[in-house]
Parts: C-alpha cells; structure tokens; sequence
C-alpha cells in the first residue's frame, strides 16, 4: 500500500507491504511536518530562519537544531568541506542532514509498529527495509541522467544495504561554470547501510569530484555508481554485484 | 569470497600489474612484470586458492623489497613457491600481492595489502572503476519498485563548496 504525500518541499511516497500492520501515517507525517517547521529556509517563521535572520542565537536553539549542526559541521570536517552547513552567504543550511534524520526517523517509527516490509522515498533519497513483492530483494531503477524518462540501470537493495542516495547537477549550466567547479559528474549514486551516509557521500561526490569519490570509497563502507560529464560510468564492486538480473 | 572478488577486479581493472619479487638465491633480486589483460592471465583470475584472506600482520616485514621461497626449478623459468611482491604505489593506493608459482606457472595472484591513504589495518579497498554502459544495461529490464532520481544540487550548494575550497587553499 503506496501512501504519498508532500512535505519539506518534495514528495514522500511510503509503500509497506499489505502484509504488515497498518504504517501510523499521522506519525511519520509529523515527523517530516516537524523537521519543515523547524529547519526550512523557505518558511520565515522555522527555528533556522529565525537563527539566520539573527532573531535568535545559535547556542539557544532547540536540541534538535543543536544536534543537526554538530551533525552537519562533523560531515564537512569528514569530507574536507565538500560537505558543508554554511552557505557563502555565511547562513545555516542544514538541509543536507535534515531530509536523511527525517527518513531515518520515520524509518524507526515504521520499525517500531511492527512494519517489516517497506521503502521510503523522499526526493533522490530512499530507504527500504525488509522485502519487496514476493519476497524478492526490493528492485530500484536509477534514472538515467541524460535522459530522465529511461532508466539507467537497477540494482538489488539487501539488508543491511538499506539506503540508497542519488545527487545530481541539473546539467553543465553557466552558473556551475562561473564558481570555478566544472562538475565532473553527472549524477552520483551512493547505497550504504544508513541513509545520512548516502545522502551526504552521494552531495559530497557531486560537489568534490573524483577526489572526493576516492576518499569516499577508501573511508566508508558505501557502494557507488558515478555518470561522468560524458556520461561514462564508474562503478565500485559492490555496486555491480547489486546490479538486478531480470527475471 | 567478496575479497577474492575485489582482488579479482582490482587485477582486471588495473589491467598492467607490475610484481617485483625476488627468484631463487637471495642475492639475485629480479624484477619482472606480469601483465595481465581482464584476467586473461595464466592463473591470474583464479579462484582456488585458500586462506586468500589476508590479516593485518600479513604485510608486515614484507613492504620493503620482496620475500618467497621456491624448490623446484622448471623449463620456464619460475620457481615453484609462494612470493610476496614489493609494496607499489598506484593512484588507488598501495598494492601489493602474493603470487604462488606451481609447475612452473602462475596459479593465484591474491592481494595482501590494498591500503588506503589512512594507513588503516590492512583491508581491501573499495573504489570506482570504470564499467561499460552495457554492463548495466541488462538490469534496466528488472521489474523495479521504486525509481531513483537525482535531486540536484543547487548553485549555492556549488558556490559554497567553492568558498570552502577556497578557505582550505588560502
């Protein structure tokens, strides 16, 4: 059963197996309706606006936003600043971490009501557990960037490789060019046991190139699938292990 | 087995895997190169051997220069015996393999050190290499749950990483 809704500026789309106990919707929406209300840049009147807008100081924030800070600022030490909180405009920007601890929330409000058979998706990111219809590992295609009505290729999610993120730049646009960064992917896909480590990685990998994506690999148990600016592929073993095999 | 796998398509992707190892007396130190080509090695791509797991104590005493041992001298000029290449530096990081030589040919190529910059315990690394569109191809046509798309990253996001960039450089 496919529950969709939108919230934090996306869609969630939340599909439990019928076999499972009924999924506490309201809970999970709050979950997500919680984190918009205190993290979203677009709202004037969340908790990190009003932080960024100097009406409050960091050090008095809620422990949630406190949390999600340390969290952020502890990826950017851990990918050399390609992971970062801080925009140039020197304002907070958590939404790297928040999107990832919402999912991984709802994902323990799912586990916690008996629910064994589910994935979550929330924009590029997503995280399953258990199995998908007939007790297959559950199948997810990967969108082929070049062309985004096809799919690229699809693999096999098994536990524990329950997260899978994919990040992008949207095309070599002029302003990519103007900052100095010619993006040297694509798109990048990163599948991990949590879903705050894909996530991030699969950001990190966009922003720092192969550098990134080497250190990556080397220093986190991840699985990554790279398309480059000409649209050649990298892959890491286990990611072409996880590869489905049609039926 | 998913190490034999990794050290196998380390060897394939790297295609040129240079061994230095030490033949015979230990006063005569010859280097040689073995080339292998997607595995198409003599013995390079096999997966027979046993204990290929490697601990952290494997390499240790064996980084500089090379170590083996041999007995039986055959037509080819191989030394039947288990080897220990030198440590070699490649862009994914050290390398460095066991080779075992019986009848005079190479029967298994097994990496024992493929270390990370951080010098962590000896484990296989894990990187991208690259893999042919039609590698993949075949999955397309699995029947998917879930679709999985990029969300992109914002040019702000990009400036930032660059103003970071630029604090680390200056």
């Amino acid at each position: 059963m496919r529950h969709v809704f939108v919230t934090m500026g996306t869609v969630v789309s939340l599909d439990v197996s019928a076999a499972d106990p009924a999924a506490p919707l309201e809970l999970i929406e709050r979950v997500f309706a919680d984190a918009d209300a205190r993290f979203s840049l677009y709202r004037d009147d969340s908790e990190l606006s009003r932080i960024n807008a100097g009406g409050s100081a960091l050090l008095d924030a809620s422990q949630e936003l406190r949390e999600a800070y340390e969290l952020a600022s502890d990826w950017r030490v851990r990918t050399s600043g390609a992971f970062t909180p801080t925009r140039p405009d020197g304002l907070l920007d958590l939404n790297g971490v928040v999107k990832a601890l919402a999912m991984h929330d709802a994902g323990c409000v799912l586990d916690a009501a008996g629910c064994r058979d589910w994935t979550l998706v929330v924009g590029g990111d997503l995280l399953a557990s258990g199995f998908g219809p007939g007790g297959a590992p559950w199948v997810t295609g990967i969108v082929d960037p070049a062309d985004r009505t096809a799919l690229l290729c699809a693999i096999e999610l098994r536990d524990p490789r329950r997260a899978m993120a994919t990040s992008g730049t949207a095309e070599r646009g002029d302003h990519i060019w103007m900052a100095g960064m010619a993006p040297e992917y694509l798109q990048v896909t990163v599948v991990a046991d949590d879903i705050l480590t894909a996530d991030v990685l699969a950001t990190a990998i966009v922003a720092g190139g192969e550098s990134m994506l080497r250190a990556a690999c080397e220093r986190w148990d991840i699985d990554v699938l790279t398309v480059g600016s000409a649209a050649e592929l990298t892959a890491t073993p286990g990611f072409r292990a996880a590869l489905a095999v049609p039926a | 087995m998913r190490k034999r796998a990794v050290a196998a398509s380390v060897l394939a992707s790297m295609g040129i895997l240079t061994v230095g190892w030490q033949i015979g007396a230990a006063t005569a130190v010859t280097t040689t190169t073995v080339t292998t080509s997607g595995g198409t090695g003599s013995g390079t791509s096999g997966t027979s051997s046993s204990g290929s797991s490697s601990s952290s104590g494997a390499t240790s005493g064996t980084s500089s220069g090379a170590t083996g041992s041999g007995t039986a001298t055959t037509g080819t000029g191989l030394t039947d015996g288990t080897y220990t290449g030198s440590s070699e530096q490649t862009r994914f990081g050290n390398v460095q393999v066991k080779v075992t030589v019986s009848g005079g040919k190479i029967t298994d190529v097994t990496a024992v050190q493929l270390t990370d910059r951080e010098q962590r315990s000896v484990q296989i690394s894990n990187y991208a290499a690259p893999i042919l569109r039609q590698e993949v191809i075949a999955s397309q046509s699995a029947s998917v749950s879930n679709v999985n798309g990029a969300t992109y990253t914002t040019e702000g996001y990009l400036a930032s990483v660059q103003s970071a960039l630029d604090q680390a450089t200056s």
